[in-house]
This record gives structure tokens, C-alpha cells and sequence, in this order.
């Protein structure tokens, strides 16, 4: 009887050390972590993070050592730390395939060549039955150089490799400049930056209006 | 009445003479007793007692009471043993809930630092975030329309309706 009173008490001292160490990991479940970067930016870094954060999180910049001091829970910040190391790597190369093409909608036979194949469901719904190639042509840069794609039908675009993003597995395509050689003179047309998936292809097209006739449609696949 | 000689001699003896001297003589009362316990009762005048109801009922009785004891004592034996099963098994499951809680903390634990030789295994991608294609476009009256794929294999279409776009694009 005595043995398992005393086994009782034990058996109690131990359920409340386990439940009091569980209360106490549930007030201060937050834990802080600060991240230096040796090659990306961290403001870049805070603002790739921001979707990975819980509604208890917060974070701090310190521009002074390209440092960022993340107080989150830890399961997320295990995902964060995930993403930042592989956020904060040396320049990745990618390879962007842009190709141009001009569409229009016209009330005779579709004019598609076999080349366009792939896009002509897509811009067909659109209205646009009539394809012409434009050029394409593939560039390979690192994360932060220029590109440029210079096309025999005059168009040319301009442009830079952003950073890649883990979180959504994308490339940045920064300032993209889409200009047209017109004349002696290079004409701009749009400007505009956009995040591409890798391995998805995107058809951006740009016209004046919803009922416009022609539009230019740009083709772009970013691969490693 | 006899000497103790003669009592201690004829000890074992239920002669009146003997159990008087037995009556009357704590030395050899107590020596007799040393001897066989039952002198005492003799000396008491057990010997003519008899308990009311009879010998058989008495001893009935206390046969009876002594099952009852007995049965007494095993259910409390096994009430006694219960609760230290009882504990032991608590104290057995205490002890997996405390290591399962202690290997999931210890499973949560992040690393200071950036770790440069994370496994093959983390760096896998997650993708949890989606980004807009069109992060910025220099119009602001421009309006930007993203046609929805139908899986990561089909084609996504942004369209631009800028009303400054020249005509012959």
C-alpha cells in the first residue's frame, strides 16, 4: 500500500513536470533567429519570406550586416530557413526562350503554322486566328546580368535576370523592355517585369484593347 | 501438597496431586509451561470448560471465522496489488508521452545559421508562394487580365489592354 502511494506520487510529480514544461512551450512557442547573407540581399530575402510567415511572426532588417532577424514559431521557421539557404546561393544561370508572335483575327481561313501549334488553342480562344512568327530566340544569363534578344523582324527586348524565388520555384525577369525598330529609330513599346515558373510557358499578349484586331504576343520559358 | 521435585518428575502426569501443586507454584507453573503449554490451560481448569453449544459448534465456528479471514486477506491482497499495476502502467505510458514529446522538440530545432551542407533531401523544393506573372507594367491605366492554366503542363496567358499601345504593334 505504501509502495503505491509512493508510486502514485511520483507518477503525479511526473504528469505535472510534463504538463507545467508543455504550458510553458506553449507561452513562449515564438523562437528568433537571425540570418546573414553572404549573397543576396536581405530585404530581397524578407520579402520572399513573407508568405511563409504565421500571423505571430515578425521580422526585423539590420542593413548594416545584410542581416534579417526572423521571430517566428518553429515550424516555421524551419520552412524559412529551408527557403533562405536556398534563396542565398551564388548567381544561378537560367536560360529564357522568348518568341514573338502576331496575331490577328481575321474573318477568312485560320493562318497557323505548324510551328505555332502549341499556343493556337490558346489564342484562338482569344479570337486570334491568324499567327505570324515573329523570331525567337534563347538566352542564357546569371541571376543579376542583362539579356538581350534582337529579332530579324526588328523587335527587340531588353531586359534582366531577377532572382530566383524557392518559395514559388520562379525567376524574375526585371525591366523587360520591349522596343521595335521602326525606321532608322528603335520605338518603345511596353516595359513591364514579370515572374515566370520554371518550365511553365506564359503568353503574354499586349494590345490597345479587348476588341483590337492585331495583338503581339510574347512567348517566355524560363528553364535552369 | 508434593515438593517440586516430585511435580517436575511427574510433570507429564494429570494426577490431582500434580495439577494442585501446578495451581499453587508460579516456579513450576512456569517451568511446566516451558514444557508444554497446554499445563497452563490445565492449570486454569481448562480441562472441565466446555464452550456453550458444544465442541463441534465452537470449533465450527472458529473454522468459519478463519475462512473468512482468509478470504478477507486475498481480496485485499489483490485491491493492494491493483494500483501498483495501475501506477506502473501510468508511469509506462508518462515515460512514452515524455519521449515523444522530448524527440518531437528536439525534431523542431532549427539550426542558428544558414546550413551550406543541408542533405539532397531539403533541398527539394516547396513551393508554397505564387506569384502574379505581371509584377509591375510602366501604365498605370493599363488593365492586365491573367487567364487561369489548366495545369502545370498548359500554357499561361496574360493579356495587356493598354489603351496607350501603339496601333501597329
Amino acid at each position: 500500500m505504501k509502495r503505491a502511494l509512493v508510486l502514485c506520487s511520483v507518477l503525479l510529480m511526473m504528469t505535472s513536470v510534463v504538463f507545467a514544461d508543455d504550458a510553458g512551450a506553449g507561452a513562449k512557442s515564438l523562437s528568433v533567429h537571425t540570418f546573414t547573407f553572404k549573397y543576396k540581399d536581405a530585404d530581397k530575402a524578407a520579402a520572399m519570406i513573407k508568405p511563409l510567415m504565421s500571423s505571430e511572426g515578425s521580422l526585423s532588417m539590420q542593413a548594416s550586416t545584410n542581416a534579417l532577424v526572423v521571430t517566428d514559431r518553429p515550424e516555421n521557421l524551419k520552412a524559412i530557413t529551408k527557403a533562405l539557404t536556398e534563396f542565398d546561393q551564388p548567381p544561378q544561370p537560367f536560360r529564357i526562350v522568348v518568341r514573338l508572335i502576331g496575331a490577328s483575327r481575321s474573318e477568312g481561313r485560320p493562318r497557323v503554322t505548324d510551328e505555332m501549334k502549341d499556343i493556337a488553342p490558346k489564342l484562338g480562344m482569344l479570337g486570334f486566328n491568324s499567327l505570324d512568327d515573329l523570331g525567337s530566340a534563347d538566352v542564357t544569363g546569371r541571376e543579376g546580368d542583362p539579356g538581350i534578344v534582337t529579332l530579324s523582324s526588328g523587335y527587340r527586348a531588353d531586359f534582366k535576370f531577377g532572382e530566383y524565388d524557392p518559395t514559388s520555384d520562379s525567376v524574375q525577369i526585371s525591366d523587360f523592355r520591349l522596343s521595335k525598330q521602326q525606321s532608322d529609330q528603335l520605338t518603345p513599346l511596353l516595359k513591364t517585369t514579370l515572374n515566370l515558373r520554371i518550365g511553365q510557358m506564359y503568353i503574354v499578349g499586349a494590345t490597345k484593347t479587348p476588341k483590337s484586331p492585331r495583338a503581339l504576343m510574347i512567348v517566355l520559358v524560363a528553364r535552369k | 501438597m508434593m515438593s517440586c521435585q516430585s511435580f517436575r518428575a511427574n510433570a507429564e502426569s494429570r494426577e490431582p496431586e500434580v495439577l494442585e501443586h501446578l495451581r499453587k507454584c508460579d516456579a513450576c507453573l512456569e517451568y511446566a509451561v516451558s514444557v508444554d503449554p497446554d499445563h497452563f490451560f490445565r492449570a486454569i481448569g481448562g480441562e472441565e470448560l466446555e464452550p456453550p453449544g458444544g465442541v463441534d459448534a465452537f470449533t465450527a465456528d472458529v473454522m468459519a471465522q478463519v475462512r473468512l479471514r482468509q478470504a478477507e486477506g486475498s481480496v485485499a491482497r489483490r485491491f493492494l496489488i491493483a494500483p501498483r499495476r495501475l501506477a506502473a502502467a501510468a508511469v509506462i505510458v508518462v515515460a512514452i508521452g515524455a519521449g515523444a514529446l522530448v524527440y518531437e522538440r528536439n525534431d523542431q530545432n532549427v539550426g542558428p545559421t544558414l546550413s551550406r551542407s543541408a542533405p539532397a533531401e531539403s533541398r527539394r523544393h516547396v513551393i508554397t508562394a505564387t506569384k502574379p506573372i505581371v509584377e509591375t507594367y510602366q501604365s498605370q491605366g493599363a488593365t492586365i487580365v491573367e487567364i487561369p492554366s489548366q495545369g502545370s503542363n498548359d500554357a499561361s496567358v496574360v493579356m495587356i489592354f493598354d489603351d496607350s499601345l501603339p496601333a501597329d504593334l
